[in-house]
């Protein structure tokens, strides 16, 4: 229950299905809600997705936004537990926090969907605010905390490498905070405060998928939320962040197995157009067994035991990481420059039969994605935040459509070193 | 509209289990296809190699994992090419028994890798080079693993519950990666990868002629040989049951308790799994609303019942805070008490039943999913028909025969008590 979202080599979003078609409107307090009707499943996945993330954060407060997120668990107004009566139902919820959203999902058997929308709807009018569940969610995160981040060799590679790569946006902290205190800090008042702010109907996307039809889960949606008061509009502002002028390096040293080096290149938001190119690209440089890097560093010159690279995927500027493990007895410096050579010849090498052969593999990882409820709900949520649910269908064809050049060119403008952010990893030094 | 009322739930007791076509190929091979029609499909390979049949450690992993390195034509990177020319994945899986592949694509590619995975299963040629970029890989990832505590307190359990010579508690040393020889990997495979050793599971959207080349390819009679000759394995048990490894700079304790348990084809195995589900078995568990929710020493803490063909185990683990680590067996032994002395009520009762029929109802939702499922019943010697057996098994227990069972199975005093931190 309740994670945080760490940004993996997948990719999320489906392609076109024409059996597919969606029924979205919005109600009187602004939630827009997505139904898509699918008969040849008896479950339903109700996704709630609120547009409030870790960036929302003051610089005081981190980890705020994912402790809010347990506390939506610890009971609504009306109900005083909100797991109990889901799995009475037959039912199971989860949700995860990143730095730009806050997404919450239930499955359940599609004829008990007014469990999961009673609750849903309970929990967005307002929260039990129980000072006790509070104290208890807070121990929870700080458990959690220790357990991925301190207590793991390489935890805190991500509290490093966002606060090497933002110097002034939010994204310069992870989700989970900078550090146990500021969880520890985090006070009922504040609590109450960033209800009132961020979980309100207009700040939220209400995506339905499954064996319902989409008039009675619309009279249903409308029952259960219509009443519920909407709030003041979200303004967000954050300085920006300034261009990057010169290629930073950290280096860290702590009691871990292997040396690793992290290297992160400023790109541009999930939004624009070079997002899907980059996307295309890993598969190219890093993420695959047939990949430049891995190919040349584990395979020819031995020097990494693993390579892998991904995507932040944010809303705002993100970050095309590239990471991975040295073999012993190897300088970092020499894999440093080795992977920035292989970009630019992974780069250089690419042909028409490449380009085939990754467009390939993303089609079938989209496929493969949209064959799953849970999936397709949190994307028609999540293709509606950036802009309208629709848009997911014709995703894979912005995919389709990339050609070489552009690809190139994207390639060239975001892999320069000087946009770079690395970091190395290191063991202790042994005499 | 009154929010404090829940509304009506609605359980249904049986579920329509997906359709599955049951085929022989040429050489004896059976095929289980369940049909969609989603444009994409996985086909699941599955042999008696496991861990079990090993005579030395590791071997099975590896000729598993080097299966998709060289055949006699082929080079690894010509292997991957093709695969991922045509958008495929091919993952592979040595468990303890059973060993394999899963090759995923869309289907109207599928004809275009077939015809390498038998190349792969027929010709893998193991080249001495990518077996030693395994095994130096392998071993780096090794020592990455030992730098965490869930994993060591994992090693200590399962070699003190089953002995160090037996597939179940033979954890990984250092010194096991150069005890191999490529030559064992290579026997290895070609004495268990064949097809009087396998069965094939096809999910998802295929055609007449996908079957016909599936049995052109793999029903062939060039690959078969006698079957695995099962081997017999003596358990040795540690007779310490209280384990703990001090790590001073540790914030947290990894801890595990458990047992080797009773079997799949025990009697009381499947309620049993209705014992454990409650203990530890999903968010709404005692242990999980006693020691995450209520107390707040640990952010998840689970039990598990994990069924094999040569025996079970019986799990709780924990990350808690260092400062927990006494508190939390305490609790763990207290909870297991709880239910050898009272009685579970009705709605405890009644949730655990409904959102276990509802985990049954996710498990068997669409073709490809329910594979997984099907794999796990033929591994048994289970018919597709036990899954409604089991739903009623869940919905009519009681609550003296929970306690019952717990009298029975969860005897904390006797159990392993592991803790790494």
């Amino acid at each position: 229950m309740c994670s945080i979202y760490i940004p993996t080599q997948q990719l999320s979003f489906y392609i076109r299905n024409p059996m597919n078609q969606i029924h979205t409107f919005t109600l009187e307090n602004g939630l827009r809600v997505i139904i898509q009707e699918d008969f040849s499943t008896p479950l339903v996945v109700v996704n709630t997705l609120y547009q409030v993330g870790s960036r929302d954060e003051m610089p005081t407060q981190t980890g705020f936004a994912h402790l809010f997120e347990h506390f939506m668990f610890e009971g609504s107004v009306n109900i005083p537990e909100f797991d109990a009566p889901l799995e009475f139902s037959g039912g199971e919820s989860n949700a995860f926090t990143t730095s730009d959203y806050t997404n919450y999902y239930n499955i359940l058997p599609a004829q008990n969907i007014a469990t999961a929308l009673w609750l849903e709807s309970d929990r967005m009018l307002s929260l039990a605010f129980e000072q006790e569940s509070l104290n208890v969610q807070k121990r929870v995160v700080c458990e959690e905390f220790k357990e991925h981040y301190i207590n793991q060799p390489y935890g805190d590679v991500w509290h490093k490498l966002s606060a090497l790569a933002y110097k002034t946006h939010p994204y310069r902290w992870p989700t989970i905070g900078i550090d146990l205190s500021h969880v520890e800090n985090a006070t009922m008042e504040a609590v109450k405060a960033f209800f009132e702010k961020y979980y309100h109907p207009n700040n939220a996307v209400l995506a339905i998928c499954g064996g319902i039809k989409k008039q009675e889960a619309e009279v249903a949606v409308r029952h259960w939320f219509s009443a519920i008061p909407s709030g003041k509009r979200v303004e967000r502002a954050w300085p920006t962040e300034a261009p990057q002028a010169e290629a930073r390096v950290l280096e860290v040293r702590a009691d871990v197995p292997s040396n690793a080096i992290y290297k992160a290149y400023k790109m541009g938001k999930r939004t624009d157009s070079e997002y899907i190119a980059l996307d295309l690209l890993r598969d190219a440089i890093a993420a695959c067994d047939t990949a430049y890097l891995y190919l040349d560093l584990v395979k020819e010159k031995r020097w990494m035991s693993s390579i892998t690279c991904y995507l932040t995927e944010s809303l705002d500027e993100g970050l095309f990481v590239i990471e991975g493990k040295l073999m012993d007895g190897i300088a970092i410096q020499d894999v440093d420059e080795a992977i920035q050579l292989g970009i630019a010849k992974a780069v250089a090498n690419l042909t028409e039969n490449d380009l085939q052969k990754l467009k390939n593999k993303v089609e079938t990882f989209w496929r493969f994605s949209e064959t799953n409820l849970t999936n397709r709900a949190h994307n028609l949520a999540f293709f509606e935040m950036l802009s309208t649910a629709s848009d997911y269908f014709d995703e894979f064809e912005k995919y389709n459509a990339q050609s070489l050049s552009t690809i190139k060119e994207t390639a060239f403008r975001v892999f320069q070193n000087g946009k770079s952010n690395t970091l190395y990893y290191l063991k202790p030094i042994t005499q | 509209m009154n929010r404090t009322i829940a509304p009506a739930v609605n359980i249904a007791d049986h579920i329509t289990i997906p359709r599955t076509e049951e085929l022989v190929l040429s050489n004896g091979i059976k095929v289980y296809a369940i049909p969609s029609n989603q444009g994409v499909i996985k086909i699941d390979f599955v042999f008696d190699a496991g861990k079990w049949f090993e005579q030395k450690n590791l071997v099975a992993d590896f000729a598993n994992k080097l299966m998709r390195e060289g055949t006699k034509q082929k080079s690894s990177l010509a292997i991957n090419e093709i695969l991922d020319f045509y958008g495929c994945n091919l993952e592979e899986q040595a468990y303890f028994s059973n060993a394999g592949f899963q090759l995923y694509s869309l289907s109207r590619n599928i004809h275009q890798v077939l015809p390498l995975m038998k190349e792969m299963l027929t010709e893998a040629a193991f080249p001495e080079s990518e077996f030693e970029l395994l095994r130096s890989n392998r071993k780096e990832k090794h020592l990455q693993r030992l730098a965490k505590n869930d994993y060591l307190a994992n090693r200590l359990f399962l070699s003190n519950m089953w002995g160090k010579t037996h597939p179940y508690g033979r954890v990984t040393e250092l010194e096991n990666f150069d005890e191999m020889r490529v030559t064992d990997v290579h026997d290895f495979f070609y004495q268990h990868y064949h097809a009087g050793n396998c069965f094939i599971i096809l999910a998802g959207e295929y055609t007449d002629a996908t079957i016909k080349q599936i049995d052109e390819l793999f029903g062939a009679a060039d690959w078969k040989k006698q079957p695995s000759t099962p081997i017999l394995h003596q358990r040795s048990m540690g007779q310490t049951l209280i384990i703990h490894q001090e790590k001073e700079n540790a914030v947290q304790t990894s801890l595990m308790v458990g047992n080797a348990t009773i079997t799949k084809t025990h009697p009381d195995f499947d309620e049993l799994t209705i014992v454990n589900t409650l203990l530890g078995g999903y968010f709404g568990s005692r242990l999980m609303a006693n020691i995450r929710e209520e107390k707040g020493f640990t952010y998840g803490i689970y039990s598990s019942l994990s069924a094999y063909q040569h025996g079970a185990i019986f799990e709780v683990s924990a990350d808690v805070g260092k400062e927990h680590k006494d508190a939390t067996f305490h609790e763990i032994k207290k909870e297991m008490q709880r239910l050898q002395t009272e009685l579970v009520d009705d709605e405890e009762l009644q949730t655990v039943k409904n959102y276990m029929s509802g985990r049954i109802l996710r498990s068997v939702d669409g073709a490809l999913r329910y594979a997984d499922v099907l794999k796990g019943l033929l591994l048994f010697n289970r018919t597709p028909e036990s899954i409604n057996n089991y739903m009623h098994a869940i919905q009519s227990i009681d609550a003296n025969r929970i306690q019952e069972l717990a009298q029975q199975h969860l005897q904390f005093d006797s159990m392993y008590k592991v803790s790494v931190g």
